[in-house]
C-alpha cells in the first residue's frame, strides 16, 4: 500500500533534515553536511512492511515554490495523504511564509481534500540559545518553558484559524530532541491502516503478561506506533525519549558492525525488556518489580507470619515474548513461507 | 503464554508443610520462575539442579541402556563439601527433588522432616498439573 506523503515548508527550515534524521539513520549532527534541496526529491520509505510511505520532500526556494503551485500544480498535490508542512520557528518572513501555507493548503484542497495535515514548528531549540547570556540558568529554564509554550500556542492558533476549512494538528519540533519523535510518531500512527486491530491485540497480549506497558516500535525507525499502558506513569514524553534514546545506540552498535538485538534493563522496581519482535518491529515490556509478595499467616503454634517471595524471572518473559511474535507476524501479514530471494528473476 | 500471577501461585501451593521452595527452569539451568520461603539463591539452585539432570541425562542414558530419567532426588547435609559451587546447594539441609515437565524442569527443596515419598508425590502431582499448559508454551 503506498502512500502519498508531502514534506514542504520555506527553504532551510529543516524538512531535509528532520527526514534525514527519522529515516535514513542520520545522528542530528550529521544534518549540516546536507545541501539544499533541489526541486523535489522522491523517496520511498518501506514502514511496516507492506506499507510505503513515497516521501516527497520539497526544496523550499521561492522559484521551486512558485514552480509547484503553476505548472506542476496538479503532479504534486494529486493523491495526497499526508501533507507536512515544516515553519522555521526563527523566521523573520512570517507573512511570507503564512501566504504560501495557504496557497499550498488551497492547491491540497483542490486536489486531494481527504489530505491529513500537520504543521511543525521547527528548531524550537534555537529560541533557546538566543536568550543564554541571561542570568541564572534556572531562572532561564522556567522562563523558557512559559517563552516555548507562549510562542507554541499563539503560532497554533494562528496556523489552526488559517487552515480553516481543513483541519491541521501542530507540532513543535527540534531535531536535537524527543520531540521530532514525538510529531513524526504522530504522524505515522495516522497512516498504519490496521492500527486499531493492532492496539487491541497488543492491550490483549499485556493483560495476559501482566507488563504495566507495552511499546512497540517500527524497526527502521524506531518510532512508536503503538502503545498500551496498564500503570500510569508520570513522563508523558517517556516514548519519545526510549525512541531517541535505543536509535542512538542502535546506530552506535552499527559503527561496530553489530545488529542491536534486544536488551534488559533492570533495577529494584521495574525490569523493561527490548526486543526483536516481528520483522518490522521491536517491542518493549516494562515489569514491575518481580518479586511477588505474599504474606501467609499460620496461626499452629500462635501467630506466625511467613513471608512467600514469588517471582517470574527474565527468562520467562522472553518466552513469552517469543510466543506473542507468531501472533503479531500473522496479523502484520507477514509471509514467512517464501523469504524474498537475492536474484530477482529475468 | 506464561501468565506470572497464576503460575507463581501454582508454584507457591507447594510450599506447605516443609517446603521450602519451588522453581521452575529450564534445561539451560536458566530460572523461569520461583517461590518459596526467602530468595537465597534461586538462580544458583537452578543452576546446579539442571546441571546434574544434564549430567545423569548424558552419561545415564549410556549406562543404563538408553532409560531416559524421569526424576532424581538429592539429599543434602547441613555440612560444608569443600567443593566450592556445591557448598552453597550443600549448607542448606534438606532434600532436593528434581522432575521433568515438557521440555523443563520443577525443582522442589524440602526440609529433612518431609519423607521422601511424601515429596515425590507433591511434586508428581505438581508436574503432572503444570504438563499440559506447558507443553502449550513448550518454545525452548
Amino acid at each position: 500500500m503506498k502512500k502519498k506523503v508531502l514534506l514542504m515548508g520555506k527553504s532551510g527550515s529543516g524538512k531535509t533534515s528532520m527526514r534525514s534524521i527519522i529515516f535514513a539513520n542520520y545522528i542530528a549532527r550529521d544534518t549540516r553536511r546536507l545541501g539544499a534541496t533541489i526541486d523535489v526529491e522522491h523517496s520511498h520509505v518501506r514502514f511496516l512492511g507492506n506499507l510505503v510511505l513515497n516521501l516527497w520532500d520539497c526544496g523550499g526556494q521561492e522559484a521551486f515554490m512558485e514552480n509547484y503551485f503553476a505548472s506542476q500544480r496538479d503532479n504534486i498535490f494529486r493523491n495526497v495523504e499526508v501533507l507536512i508542512y515544516v515553519f522555521d520557528v526563527e523566521s523573520r518572513e512570517l507573512e511570507k511564509d503564512m501566504h504560501y501555507y495557504q496557497t499550498c493548503l488551497e492547491a491540497i484542497l483542490q486536489n486531494s481534500p481527504e489530505a491529513k495535515v500537520f504543521c511543525l514548528i521547527h528548531k524550537m531549540d534555537l529560541i533557546e540559545e538566543d536568550q543564554r547570556e541571561m542570568v541564572s540558568p534556572i531562572v532561564i529554564k522556567i522562563f523558557l518553558t512559559y517563552f516555548h509554550s507562549q510562542i507554541f500556542r499563539e503560532r497554533e492558533a494562528d496556523l489552526i484559524k488559517l487552515s480553516k476549512p481543513m483541519e491541521c494538528k501542530c507540532f513543535k519540533t527540534s531535531i536535537w530532541d524527543e520531540t521530532l519523535y514525538k510529531a513524526w510518531s504522530a504522524i505515522v500512527y495516522k497512516l498504519i491502516p490496521n492500527v486499531q486491530e493492532l492496539e487491541k491485540h497488543l492491550q490483549h497480549f499485556t493483560e495476559i503478561i501482566d507488563a504495566d506497558e507495552v511499546l512497540l516500535f517500527e524497526r527502521a525507525t524506531f518510532l512508536v506506533i503503538c502503545h498500551c499502558e496498564r500503570k500510569p506513569h508520570r513522563d508523558v514524553h517517556r516514548f519519545e525519549k526510549v525512541s531517541n534514546i535505543i536509535k542512538q545506540f542502535k546506530l552506535s552498535c552499527s559503527k561496530l558492525a553489530a545488529q542491536f538485538q534486544s536488551m534488559e534493563v533492570r533495577n529494584s522496581s521495574f525490569a523493561a525488556y527490548i526486543d526483536i519482535f516481528t520483522p518490522n518491529t521491536y517491542v518493549m515490556v516494562v515489569m514491575s518489580d518481580s518479586s511477588i509478595r505474599e504474606f501467609h499467616f499460620l496461626s499452629k503454634h500462635g501467630a506466625e507470619i511467613m513471608i512467600i517471595i514469588s517471582f517470574l524471572a527474565s527468562a520467562a518473559t522472553l518466552i513469552n515474548i517469543k510466543n506473542a511474535r507468531k501472533h503479531f507476524e500473522k496479523l502484520e501479514g507477514v509471509k514467512t513461507q517464501n523469504p524474498p530471494t537475492a536474484f530477482a528473476p529475468r | 503464554m506464561l501468565k506470572p500471577k497464576t503460575l507463581t501461585n501454582v508454584l507457591s501451593q507447594a510450599n506447605t508443610g516443609g517446603v521450602q521452595c519451588t522453581l521452575l527452569l529450564n534445561r539451560e539451568g536458566t530460572l523461569l520462575a520461583y517461590s518459596g520461603y526467602g530468595d537465597k539463591d534461586a538462580r544458583m539452585t537452578a543452576a546446579i539442579a539442571s546441571s546434574i539432570w544434564l549430567s545423569y541425562e548424558k552419561y545415564g542414558s549410556v549406562a543404563f541402556n538408553e532409560d531416559n530419567l524421569k526424576s532424581y532426588i538429592v539429599e543434602c547435609e547441613a555440612c560444608c563439601v569443600s567443593n566450592g559451587i556445591f557448598k552453597l546447594l550443600l549448607s542448606q539441609e534438606g532434600n532436593v527433588i528434581v522432575i521433568k515437565v515438557s521440555n523443563v524442569l520443577l525443582c522442589m527443596h524440602a526440609n529433612k522432616s518431609v519423607p521422601l515419598g511424601t515429596l515425590k508425590a507433591k511434586i508428581t502431582t505438581l508436574a503432572n498439573y503444570l504438563e499440559g499448559p506447558l507443553t502449550q508454551v513448550a518454545t525452548t
